[in-house]
Order: structure tokens, then sequence, then C-alpha cells
């Protein structure tokens, strides 16, 4: 009954792969289809809409501008309390409808229709005269303060704070050099497969939500503060999610309006965003560092000073609050540096909503300090991996207290070093590039370090059910949505239980069955919320051990179990399925344990190489992408390694072809003609090893987490690739062909 | 021709049964396979650019949201519901035993295009199973996997 740390199959791929899933838009209730009028412009004032013709359109029930359906609601969505502090921030909660349009495709009426043509037709139908107002829409731009996205606010600047440790002054003063760094990210979109979509049914002052989220009960609690609706009356249903990477956790004026428009009907309302739709509901990253490193010739760093600035897209969503406030934390990452001095500025521009994406923050500061470390070691002509391995922190300083005051909590990052270089063949490949070079071939070699804070709490709900059949039933608050966590779950339980994996079915995202929950993001699921389940199920084994007792008529100190046997301590026996009927035949009956886990972050790290190869066009390709990571104990390597792979894909993207273009009008291209998610021909070879001997976290489970790790630190590894093979400098993703091309034409001449 | 508002009679045969349904013209084969019931059939872009709509018309794979259903008319439709049997074909097993999928939303496209795939070319390298898939998108798994699923797929023979 060993399953911890081997690869268990994933326990409910048949429905996936029989096409039996069922994701939102697959959901069979009978419910009217909506549809969105979206605003052409990137900020405009509307003077008057006119729906006549609409209505009359065969098939349409009802169409809803935002003064139908904005009063009806008691609040709006803000940032996301549990981790951002409102007071740092300047901002205006969002409406279910806009009534001045704040980026091409907000949506300003919602038409309800018995089928989605009907809808489509009348969309085109409705007619909005609209005022055109200044737009601002680049965040530089938004800066100035010259066209402001809310005049109420007075200002673009939705936060800004310094974050400042040490004493920056002197250490510029002490420096044997001062270096310029920059460090800039696109705007991404994060683009699950599957399209966002709601249906909501509000029925006898009930509201049931069908819901393409990561964050069940936080979608119950808002939808219950906007409406006024009892909590207890609102069920939320997590279908199959296909995919999230952080852009499911926030609330879309479309979700609003459905669930608004369907109070107002008392009729099902259903909608799936198409790929365009989805497009513009969440994009991501979008920032820029500019500074300066102060260093000593030894390549000791001794400060760090820069300012960075932030995109929020139109209106602060619930989850992009994150970046301003933990970027410049994680900005040190492993490394000893201590005098630091970071003005970190988001502002508002009239563009899509930014919201986090796998990795939220991480990947940034990552990126900012991976290109300070890669940028110092050229200037002083270091090797990379040299200079890194001279600013690590030392595993004696660990617990180690960062400039900002983050703990990280155990590690030991030199040794680890020396194994992933090893293991990824960092020597090798670096002789192996520069043959090639010489050979005529354009390759290069790139690697990059991080240390990523995960498994944030401040808890998870578990519950661990065994029933008079001896079936487990596993209640978590975590809300897999394709990483496979639930196999995880499984198998620490199966473990901790001593039970058949296939006894057990792991249940989640359900308002009205899970009794509380937080969800499926930021690395945590295996750690905050394994644990919880795995504390559980200790718990429900306690008792059934009372029970066997009884059984035996014997103390419970008597009984051992081990395997599906109670064992007395003169031999005799009873089992699982006995004792498990038992427990609900006599007194005290029942096999039920919940818990609520709190928990802190814990600190995963690792080292990634990345192998790339240009063209004489400039094209560049990753052909290779190796990684190496302490991600603590590792539950399901199978799956880990899965979430390597998917990070670095998603990293290759970032770093060569994803760029969320938008145009001086404001207008996205919203289809993947335009925005560049990388197919099997763009995809890499993937090695992936994890730490011999992992430094655990204090989890129960000992885990870490694995989840963000390769988009954390991928496209820092594959942007020094490319300078490597190319020999010059770039500091931004994605690095575009042209943009290759034009410095191999520099080198030449 | 067809007056705006009326309806066609489509006469199509969906994983060997037949299907007649009156569809107005303009509907595409997607929604009205998923209308009828076959949701393993998915839309991911809309564009025919993402591949999860993959089924096979007259046994050669099609992006379904790019075909009206009247294109249908007279075919035979075979979709993932359709491939398994009554139990899981190879490549459905394949792809579960090898970690090919994650959130599964592009599985189903995926698993379709692989079957018409390994119909036209049994025995297919690496290179060409990139090749022939690469109108398929996963934004999960980094491809690494399914190529490997498809492989061991194809070594299976039924």
């Amino acid at each position: 009954m060993n399953y911890v740390g081997k690869p268990v199959k994933r326990i409910n791929d048949k429905k996936f792969v029989a096409g039996k899933s069922q994701y939102v838009d697959d959901i069979q209730v009978s419910a009217l289809h909506a549809g969105f009028v979206r605003s052409p412009y990137a900020h405009a004032r509307i003077r008057s809409i006119d729906f006549s013709d609409a209505l009359k359109t065969k098939g349409i029930v009802a169409v809803f501008t935002g003064k139908d359906l904005n009063p009806m609601l008691k609040g709006g969505p803000g940032p996301w309390v549990t981790y951002i502090d409102t007071k740092d921030w300047r901002y205006v909660p969002r409406n279910a409808l806009a009534e001045e349009p704040r980026y091409v495709g907000d949506p300003v009426a919602i038409v309800l229709g018995i089928d989605r043509y009907s809808v489509a037709d009348a969309i085109d139908k409705v007619n909005v005269d609209y005022e055109e107002l200044p737009a601002v829409t680049k965040m530089e731009d938004a800066l100035s303060e010259k066209v402001l996205v809310y005049k109420e606010l007075g200002t673009n600047v939705g936060y800004r704070k310094n974050f400042t440790s040490g004493n920056i002054e002197e250490a510029f003063k002490g420096a044997d050099k001062v270096i310029p760094v920059e460090a800039f990210n696109t705007r991404l979109i994060p683009s699950p497969m599957e399209p966002r979509g709601i249906v909501a049914r509000y029925e006898g002052g009930s509201l049931t939500v069908w819901y393409s989220t990561q964050i069940p009960h936080f979608a119950r609690e808002e939808f219950s503060k906007d409406f006024g609706i009892p909590s207890s009356r609102i069920r939320v249903i997590m279908p199959d999610v296909g995919g999230a990477f952080g852009s499911k956790a926030h609330f879309t004026s479309e979700d609003l309006a459905v669930v608004a428009s369907s109070i107002k009907l008392g009729r099902a309302v259903r909608w799936t965003a198409t790929r365009s739709e989805e497009m513009i509901s969440s994009n991501a990253r979008h920032n820029s560092f500019k500074g300066e490193v102060a260093v000593k010739n030894d390549g000791t760093l001794v400060g760090i000073r820069g300012d960075l600035l932030i995109d929020l897209g139109a209106y602060l969503t619930y989850t992009e609050g994150l970046q301003p406030a933990i970027i410049p934390l994680m900005v040190p990452g492993p490394y000893r540096v201590k005098n630091i001095h970071i003005t970190s500025t988001a502002v508002y521009t009239n563009t899509p909503p930014i919201t986090m994406y796998r990795g939220a923050s991480r990947p940034e500061a990552t990126f900012i300090i991976e290109r300070i470390m890669s940028t110092v070691a050229d200037e002083l002509h270091m090797d990379d991996l040299e200079l890194r391995e001279k600013n690590l922190v030392r595993a004696d300083e660990m617990p180690y207290k960062n400039p900002f005051g983050l703990t990280y909590d155990t590690g030991d990052y030199l040794s680890f070093m020396r194994e992933a270089k090893e293991k990824l063949k960092y020597q090798e490949m670096k002789r192996w590039a520069e043959e090639e070079r010489r050979k005529g071939r354009l390759v290069g070699i790139g690697t990059a370090f991080y240390l990523e804070i995960s498994a944030f709490g401040p808890w998870e709900y578990g519950e661990v059910r065994v029933d008079e059949m001896g079936g487990v039933t596993v209640i978590t608050g975590g809300t897999p949505h394709g990483q496979g966590t639930d196999t995880g779950i499984a198998q620490v339980v199966a473990e901790e239980l001593q039970v058949d994996i296939s006894k057990i079915n792991v249940v989640w995202g359900d308002t009205q069955v899970v009794a509380s929950g937080m969800g499926t993001y930021g690395s945590r699921t295996i750690s905050i919320a394994g644990s919880a389940v795995k504390i559980a199920s200790s718990q429900v084994l306690e008792k059934m051990k009372r029970v066997a007792a009884r059984m035996l008529k014997a103390d419970v100190e008597e009984v051992s179990y081990s395997s599906g046997e109670f064992t007395h301590r003169d031999g005799r026996k009873v089992s699982w399925d006995d004792v498990a009927r038992e427990a609900y035949a006599g007194k005290d009956p029942g096999l039920y344990s919940s818990v609520t886990l709190e928990g802190d972050v814990t600190f995963p790290y690792g080292l990634h190489l990345a192998v790339v190869e240009i063209e004489d066009t400039g094209i560049a390709k990753v052909k290779e992408y190796r990684a190496c990571d302490d991600i603590g104990k590792v539950i399901n390597p199978a799956l880990a390694e899965a979430q390597i792979h998917g990070g670095a894909m998603q990293g290759v993207g970032q770093a060569l072809y994803e760029e969320a273009k938008i145009d001086e009008n404001g207008q996205l291209g919203v289809s993947y003609a335009e925005y560049f998610v990388p197919t099997m021909v763009e995809s890499p070879t993937y090695v992936s090893y994890f730490a011999e001997n992992p430094f655990q976290s204090k989890y129960a489970t000992g885990t870490k987490g694995v989840g963000e790790a390769a988009l954390i630190v991928g496209p820092a590894a594959i942007v020094r690739a490319i300078e490597d093979a190319v020999g010059k400098r770039f500091n931004k993703t994605p690095i575009p062909p042209e943009e290759i091309y034009k410095a191999m034409l520099d080198r030449k001449s | 021709m067809v007056n705006p508002g009326e309806k066609v009679k489509v006469r199509v045969k969906i994983n060997g049964v037949e299907y007649e349904e009156n569809v107005s013209p303009r509907k595409l084969l997607v929604h009205f396979l998923r209308d009828l019931g076959f949701t393993g059939t998915k839309v991911g872009c809309d564009t025919s650019t993402c591949g999860a709509c993959t089924v096979l018309l007259n046994g050669k794979s099609v992006k379904s949201c790019t075909v009206l259903a009247v294109q249908a008319d007279g075919k035979e439709i075979i979709t993932i519901e359709g491939i398994g049997d009554g139990k899981l074909h190879p490549l459905q097993e394949a792809f579960s035993d090898n970690f090919a999928l994650q959130c599964g939303f592009c599985t189903p496209g995926m698993i379709m295009q692989a079957y018409s795939l390994l119909k036209e070319n049994p025995t297919p390298s690496d290179e060409e199973i990139k090749d022939g898939m690469h109108g398929n998108i996963c934004r999960c798994t980094g491809y690494q996997n399914i190529v490997k699923a498809i492989k061991e797929a194809s070594k299976v023979r039924p």
C-alpha cells in the first residue's frame, strides 16, 4: 500500500479520454443563451442605446444595459482581500455592464435569447451611440496622467509603494561597479483551452451557478455580497475546468451580468466565451523594471535599486493586486543581497484587464533578478553559475529572513546547485555549444535559478469519510483543474489509511458539498489541501482503531493497523470492511473527520537549462529544456514532471512567441492567428529531475509545490540561451525573430 | 435555394447510428453534434486553429467548427464517443497511461486527430507525429507525453 512517491496513474482519466468530461458548456440545463454588445472604443461615454430592433429578432427574450443591471449590485468585485490590502489601492469596483466603457471589448449590453445564433443576430442590431473619449493604452503614457482612465480617481496610479531595505546609498557608494539593468515582460494572455463560462439559475430565492472557476467558495462570497443573497442560498458548482493558470480566479463583468439577468428574468442563463471573448477576459504580466545594481569585483551583489512599473489594464481585477506587492519582495530571490530600494507602481490603462497568470509575480521577480545576475556575470566576465553561487544564501543561514521579512524555510541552495549542474550537464553543454558555434551552428545554452514562494495559506479544508461499506470519500477545498492533484491527494490518503486507491473518491468544487475552501492556485494544493486530508485520514483511522478494539474486546493500545487489517497482539484480526460496517452499527456511529488546516508559505527552488538553436532567418527554437528542482517531497513524480513540461512550454511561449498586441486604438489581437500559443512543432524535449534528498516543507505532506516552477524560471533561462547563441543582450520577453535577426546582423557588421 | 429562417433536412450517421434532423443551413457541425448530446467534441477557438472540435467525416479528420452541418448530409461522422467500441480505444488507453492529458479539454480533438494520423501513417516517427498534430493545441502538457502516447498506441495492433 505504498503510493507516495510513485507515478500512480491519474484516477479520473477515463471520462476525459472517452469524451464524457463535463465542462460548463457541456452541462445540460435548459437555459437562455447570453451574448454581449461590446465597446469598439478604448474609452467612451454612452449617449444612448437603442435595442428595439434587437428585441424584434426571432428568439430574443431580453436586452439589458448597465442602467438595468448595475443598480441591482450592492457592491462589485474589487481585489482579493484574503491576500491584498485594499488600503494600498485606489480603485472603482467593477459593474455588471459598463456605462463608460474603458477598453475595446468592455461589455455594454447583454442580449438574451433561446439560442446562440439568434443572440448573435440580435447583438448586431443593438445601436449604441458612443461619444469617444481620450484613451491611454500604454502604461508608460498612463504615468504622465494626461489622460485619465478614471476621472473620479484623479490619477491613473492604482498603487505605489517603496520597498526599501538596508542602506542603499552606502551600498552604491562602496561598490566597485554600478551596472544598469532592465527587464521587461510584455503582455500575455493565459488562454486556457476551455474558454470561461457560467450558467446561473435563480429560482425561489436560491441561486445555483455552474462556473468555470478555480475558487468556487470565493465566488459564493462574491455573488452573495454583490446581489444580497444569503450565502447559504447560493450554490456554486465547479464542473470540469479546462485549464485556468490563475486566469479563472477573477470575476468578470460578463459573469455579473449573467447572474443579474438570471435574477431579473427568474430563468437560467448561460454564457460561454468565444475564444476572442476569453482573450479579452484575462490578460497577464506586462511589467518593466529599470534600475541599477551595485557589485564588488569578486561578484558580490551589494545593492539593487530601480523602478517597477506594472500595467493593470482598465479594471483592478480580483488577482492583479498581488503582482505589485509581491514582485519586490521576491526580487532578492535566493541571493544574500541586503540593500534594495524598489518603487513599485501600478497604473490603469484603457486595455483589457490583467489578472494573475501561472507564477503570478514570481516569474516577474525571477526574470528581474536573473537578468541582473546574467548581466553582472557578463560585465564581470564571470561564469553565470559561479556568480550565482557566490551570492546564494548559505545552508547555515537557513531559515533565512530575506530583506523584506520573508522567511525561506528549508534548503541548501549551494549543494543543490552542485547536484543540479551535474544532472543538467552544465559544463558539458556549455562546451558543446561553443564547439557547435565554431562549426557554424547558432546554438546557445542558458540557465537560470529560481526561488519560489508557494503553498499560500491562510488555511485549507479537508474531510475524510469512511462509509459503512469501507469506501473512502475525500472532500477537499482544493480545486484541481488539470494538475492531477486529485490523484496526488488520493495517494496521500491511500498511504495514510493503507487501503487500495480504488476505494477512494476525491470530491471538490461544490459549495454545497465542501464545507469551506480556498481553492487551487499558487502551487498550494498538494501541500496545504493534501496535508489537511492526511491529518483527517489519521483521525478517522484512530477512530477505526477504537472500533476494532471494541470488536476484539481489547484496549485500543493492544490493536495495531496495517494494510487493511486491525490486529490484536494475540494475533486475532478484523478487516477494514468489517470495522467500517461495525462503526455504523454500534455505539458512537460514524467515521468522519474534517480538518481546517492553517499553513504558511514554503520555498521550493531549482535550476533550469535551455538549449536553443537559431535559424539564419532569426527564428529561434528551444531544442531541449532541462529542469532540476527541489520541490520538497515528491508525491507523484509523473504528475510533477508533467507540471514541469507544461510550465516549460508556456515559458517557451513567453520567451519566444506570445505577445498580446494592442494597436494604437486599443484593439487587442484576439485570435490564435495573432497570439501564438506554441504547438507541438515548437515543443522542446524535456528532461526533468528532482533533488535526490529534498528539503521538506513544514506541511504534513513534506511537499513544497511544483505547479508554476518552469514558467517562473523558464523565460529567464531561454532568454539567456538566446544571448549565448547570438552574443547580444536581450532584456525582454518575448524575443521575436526580427529582433534576433537584427542582432545577428549588428553582430556581423 | 433556402429562404431565410427555413430549415433543411440533414441525414447523417453518427458513430454508426442514423440521425435525421431539420437544421438551419448556417448551423455549424460542432453545434449540431453538441446539441445532439455529443459533447465530447469541444469548441476551443471558433477559428479552426485549436482542433478541440476535430471529428472524422467520412474517415477524414475535420475541424467541425468550420464545417456546416448541411455539408455533412449523407455522410458518416465518428466522434470521440464512437471510437472505443464499448471499451477504450488503444489511443485512449495510451493517453491515460502516458499522462498525455491534464485539463482534458483538448484531449478528444487530440485523440481524433491522432486516430486519423495513425490511419494514414500507422508507424509515424516523432517528427511525423509533430507535423501531423500541430493543428491541435494543448495548453497544459507541453506535448511530449502526447507524442509518447501516440507512438505507444501506434505499436498496438488491434
